[in-house]
C-alpha cells in the first residue's frame, strides 16, 4: 500500500517536472538554456519509463536523447552565432502575438484530453472511448440507466482501472518454457532486457539490421553535409 | 494506482508543448529540439499501451520494440537535420526559419 502510493506520488512529480521543462525549451531565448531543458525532460521521461517497468527503453533513453543528442545540439550551438539570439531587437517568435497562441494551443489540447478523459462528452458516449471508462470508475455511470455494467468493465479496467502487474514468474516461463513450475514461482526479479533482446533479435531481427543501415546512411549523410565545400 | 489515462495525458502534454514549440519558435535549432520532445512523448505512449495491453504479467515487447526503432530514427534524423542547419548557416549566415525566403520573393 505504502509502496504503491510511493510510485503515484514519484510518477506525479516526475510528469509535472517534465512538462516544466518542456516548457522551458519552448520559452527560454537562449538555444543552450533550452537544449539543458531538454535533456532534463528526457531524464524524467526516462524515469517514467522506469516507472513502467521498460527499463531497457529507459536507459536508451538517457544514452541515446540525454547523451548523444543533447551532445550533437550542444556543439552545433556552439558552432553557429547564438549571439544574434540574444540581441533585444530580435525577437523569438515571428508573430508578436506567438507566445499567447502557443498557450492557446497547449490549454485547448490539455483542456481537452482532461474533459474527455474525465467527463462524458457527446461524443464519448461510445463503448470503446477513454471517457467512458473513466466514468464508470468515477461511479457515474452505475446512475445511469442505459448502462451495461458488463459490457463496460474491461474498458475500465484498461484506462481507468490499475496497469497489470509484471509478473517474474511468467517471465522465466517466457525465457525457459520447459522450466518446473516451481522453479518459475521461485523467480525475484524481471528480466525486462532478456525478454525485450527475445522479440528483438527472433521476429524483428531483419527491422533491427535495417535500422543499422538506416542510422549508417544517416551518419554518412550528415557527414556529406556538414563537409566544407570546395570551390574548384 | 497510475490509471493509463494519465500517461496519455501526460503524453499529450508534452506533445501539444512540442507541436507549440514548432508552430511558435523561430530558431530552428528550438524547433528541432520541440521536434524530439513530440517523439518522445509518442514514446510514452506506446511504452504506456505495452503496459496496459500486457497479458499473463508480461508487457507487450513489439511495442517496445517499436518505441526502440523510433529513438534509433529520431538519432539519425537529429544527425542529418543538424547537418542541414550546419549547411545553412554557412550558406545564409543564419539559423532563423523567417530569413528562409527565398521561394516567396
Amino acid at each position: 500500500m505504502f509502496e504503491s502510493a510511493f510510485c503515484q506520488i514519484v510518477f506525479y512529480i516526475f510528469a509535472l517536472l517534465a512538462a516544466g521543462c518542456a516548457l522551458g525549451v519552448v520559452i527560454s531565448r537562449n538555444p543552450v538554456t533550452s537544449a539543458m531543458n531538454m535533456a532534463l525532460c528526457f531524464g524524467f521521461v526516462a524515469a517514467i519509463f522506469f516507472g513502467l517497468g521498460a527499463q531497457f527503453l529507459g536507459i536508451v533513453q538517457l544514452i541515446v536523447y540525454a547523451g548523444a543528442i543533447l551532445v550533437l545540439f550542444l556543439f552545433v550551438t556552439m558552432m553557429l552565432d547564438i549571439k544574434a539570439e540574444e540581441k533585444p531587437a530580435s525577437r523569438n517568435c515571428w508573430l508578436p502575438s506567438a507566445p499567447a497562441l502557443g498557450a492557446v494551443l497547449i490549454g485547448t489540447v490539455f483542456f481537452g484530453l482532461v474533459s474527455n478523459l474525465s467527463l462524458a462528452l457527446p461524443g464519448a458516449q461510445d463503448s470503446g472511448c477513454p471517457a467512458k471508462a473513466l466514468c464508470s470508475s468515477i461511479g457515474e455511470l452505475a446512475l445511469s440507466p442505459t448502462a451495461a455494467p458488463a459490457a463496460e468493465a474491461p474498458a475500465a479496467a484498461r484506462f481507468g482501472g490499475a496497469l497489470p502487474k509484471l509478473d517474474p514468474a511468467a517471465a522465466a516461463r517466457a525465457l525457459k518454457p520447459g522450466i518446473s513450475p516451481e522453479e518459475a514461482a521461485a523467480a525475484t526479479s524481471y528480466p525486462d532486457v532478456k525478454l525485450l533482446a527475445q522479440c528483438l533479435y527472433t521476429r524483428y531481427n531483419i527491422a533491427f539490421v535495417i535500422l543499422g543501415f538506416a542510422l549508417l546512411a544517416g551518419t554518412v549523410g550528415a557527414t556529406a553535409l556538414a563537409r566544407r565545400i570546395r570551390k574548384n | 494506482m497510475i490509471p493509463l489515462a494519465h500517461y496519455l495525458i501526460l503524453s499529450g502534454l508534452l506533445f501539444s508543448i512540442g507541436l507549440a514549440g514548432i508552430i511558435i519558435r523561430k530558431n530552428i535549432l528550438v524547433v528541432f529540439m520541440c521536434l524530439e520532445l513530440m517523439l518522445t512523448a509518442a514514446n510514452i505512449s506506446l511504452v504506456a499501451f505495452s503496459r496496459a495491453q500486457g497479458t499473463a504479467g508480461l508487457p507487450v515487447y513489439d511495442v517496445q520494440i517499436l518505441s526502440l526503432f523510433v529513438t534509433g530514427i529520431a538519432a539519425a534524423e537529429v544527425a542529418i537535420g543538424l547537418a542541414l542547419i550546419v549547411a545553412l548557416f554557412r550558406a545564409r549566415k543564419t539559423v532563423e526559419s523567417t530569413a528562409l525566403n527565398t521561394l516567396k520573393d
